[in-house]
């Protein structure tokens, strides 16, 4: 079974592309464009992995990693933000996210950082 | 017998030797005119007369007294001795003379009538004392005097000018101002003091600065720099002070204080300049937010871009389709030029407003150096870039920061050099600094650009056509290496190519 991704977020397009680049990669992608709402969709859906946008309406990214990491279900699925603000890597680690991957960004740094905490994640499982 | 006695026949024989002994004696010159003569021709004069006139004897015998004023003649004791001479009176008067060899000297010329027994006036005797010592004297004393005088009247005047001219520009300047005592106490405060703060000057003169209001002005940092100000002249600038204030609200102020000086009465004064920049901040904050913004707002349809070349580029080269290869090239280039752009866009706006953030770590600097240079060969399959020397350094420094500064050098050599096929890079040190040089043989910049290229959005007339551009990377670098306190310029000739230089101190102090 392919690993299971979701991604929050607020810009449409941006959900499309990335989607369609992990989707041509093989990987089940969830996107939603609402952060109010994500922190139920990680619970109900237990993804492999969950890439975060910072600036969102409703909740930020850091919000939303900090609320995932603070839930004993969902606390161990790896958190990846993608901004465009080059300040957000402080902001990203400090709430507990894994990685942080700058706007815009390559598609090659995005399948790398995704397969690298996938990979993590199944060796800690192992 | 001989002509003392002619001319004097009732003084005894034995008598008149003596006086003319004495007269001959005198240090004061003494001359012997005779009146019954046509225009009274000297007919004696003594040792002395001679020796301060500089004539001789038989130069001066059978003359008029005036041969010694020369030209001379309009003079005030003049008058006042042909009106002796006329009355047959005594009379002292002070005459410009004039030696043989045509020195001046000051005459002081007491002269005295001889009258025979039928009242006849027979004879003046002159005595003559040089007072050109005294006179010169009293004349550069009086002239002293006068210049004494003029100069108090004038400095009089000055200070009377110099503090209304101050005043007026302390009334009309469109800034606070106020004028402490050394213990800080309110001597003054001018116009726009009052009605920034609203308050009456009345009400705050007298008072303590750091007692005004509810204690807006208590703060200890600046209670110890006005208290330097005096005792060490101990001048400050931009001191900011953010606070609540009584009818208008929070402001934002910059002080500077300094000490004045002016002539005396104001000393131990101390001249505080308040500035609101409030509204100055909020705008630059706004600008500063605007930009940050604008350019997060330009990433993310660039994202999309960028991801769609990409992904299409991908499946091209899967289905073997060539066709689009160089399109594809092309779009990715200009994307990470606008990147870059963005990027740029971004550091001009923090670095105007100081707020670059620089992380020093220590790290090897050759190593700083290779890595750029292979990030920007990479995308020149034009040139080559030549690492010719290195300087084997560790040194602490904003390692981003300065691989964004030989980027930006890199980049621009090649840039600018389209005919060549290297770029070649010096790297050297000395005791305090690493230095590098990034030298191309390209168009070259003439001296009047040499000077202007540093500067935010210059571009060079001769470039703006056929190298596009828009002024930035060249203004950021200088400002990154000057945060780092090193220099960094250019050496060029034009049309034979171009050596931009800078220098890194190895130790931060």
């Amino acid at each position: 079974m392919s690993a299971k991704i979701i991604i929050c977020d607020d810009e449409q397009e941006i959900l499309d592309i990335t989607s369609m680049i992990l989707e041509a990669e093989g990987y089940t992608v969830i996107p939603t464009i609402n952060s109010l709402t994500v922190t139920e969709l990680v619970a109900s859906e237990k993804p492999d992995i969950v890439l975060l946008d910072l600036w969102m309406p409703g909740l930020s990214g850091d919000q939303v990693a900090r609320q995932l990491r603070s839930d004993e279900a969902v606390k161990s699925i790896p958190i990846i933000v993608i901004s465009a603000s080059r300040d957000g890597r402080e902001i990203a680690f400090a709430a507990g996210a894994n990685d942080f991957l700058e706007k815009p960004y390559d598609i090659d740094a995005l399948l790398s950082i995704v397969n690298r905490h996938l990979l993590g994640g199944e060796q800690i499982a192992s | 017998m001989d002509e003392f006695h002619d001319q004097f026949p009732n003084i005894e024989q034995a008598d008149i030797r003596i006086f003319a002994a004495a007269v001959n004696a005198s240090s004061n010159g003494v001359v012997i005119t005779d009146n019954t003569q046509p225009d009274q021709p000297i007919i004696y004069c003594n040792a002395a007369f001679e020796q301060i006139t500089g004539y001789t004897k038989d130069e001066i015998i059978g003359r008029n007294c005036r041969f010694l004023q020369a030209n001379d003649r309009e003079q005030k004791g003049r008058e006042a001795l042909l009106g002796a001479i006329t009355a047959g009176e005594h009379c002292k008067v002070e005459l410009r003379n004039y030696k043989k060899n045509g020195q001046m000297i000051w005459n002081e010329l007491r002269i005295s009538p001889v009258k025979d027994s039928n009242g006849q006036i027979t004879h003046f005797i002159g005595i003559q004392n040089d007072i050109t010592a005294r006179k010169n004297a009293e004349n550069a004393l009086a002239d002293e005097k006068a210049n004494l005088e003029k100069r108090v009247t004038e400095r009089t005047q000055d200070l009377q000018e110099s503090e209304d001219y101050l005043a007026s520009i302390i009334e009309t300047i469109r800034e606070s101002l106020v004028v402490l005592n050394e213990d800080l106490k309110i001597l003054g405060v001018n116009e726009h003091f009052c009605k920034f703060f609203q308050v009456k000057s009345a009400d705050v003169i007298g008072k303590g600065l750091l007692s005004l209001g509810d204690g807006q002005w208590n703060i200890p940092e600046l209670k110890d720099l006005l208290v330097n100000v005096l005792p060490h002249n101990n001048p400050f600038e931009g001191f900011e002070l953010e606070n609540e204030f009584p009818d208008i609200g929070r402001k934002l102020l910059v002080l500077n204080a300094r000490q004045i000086v002016l002539e005396g009465k104001y000393q131990d004064r101390i001249l505080l300049a308040i500035e609101d920049i409030t509204e100055r901040r909020e705008v630059e904050q706004r600008k500063e937010d605007f930009i940050s913004i604008a350019s997060h707002e330009m990433k993310t349809p660039l994202t999309s871009i960028k991801g769609n070349i990409q992904l299409l580029e991908r499946q091209a080269i899967k289905n073997n389709d060539t066709a689009y290869l160089n399109g594809f090239a092309t779009a990715t280039k200009s994307i990470a030029r606008l990147e870059r752009l963005i990027y740029d866009l971004l550091d001009v706006s923090k670095i105007q407003s100081g707020k670059v953030e620089f992380h020093y770590t220590t790290f090897n600097f050759d190593h700083l150096v290779e890595e750029a240079v292979k990030g920007v060969q990479v995308t020149t399959p034009t040139h080559q870039l030549i690492i010719t020397s290195k300087c084997n350094t560790d040194v602490t420094a904003d390692f981003g920061r300065l691989e964004q500064v030989l980027i930006n050098l890199l980049s621009n050599a090649v840039k600018y050099s389209p005919a060549a096929k290297e770029v070649k890079i010096h790297v050297t040190k000395d005791d305090e600094f690493v230095k590098v040089a990034i030298a191309d043989t390209g168009i070259g910049i003439n001296a009047d650009d040499q000077r202007k290229i540093f500067e935010r959005f210059y571009r060079s007339e001769r470039t703006t056509e056929k190298f596009p551009g828009v002024g930035i990377g060249l203004y950021v670098s200088k400002q990154i290496i000057k945060e780092h306190k090193g220099t960094l310029w250019v050496d060029s000739d034009e049309g034979k190519g171009s050596v931009f230089n800078f220098t890194v101190p190895i130790n931060r102090a």
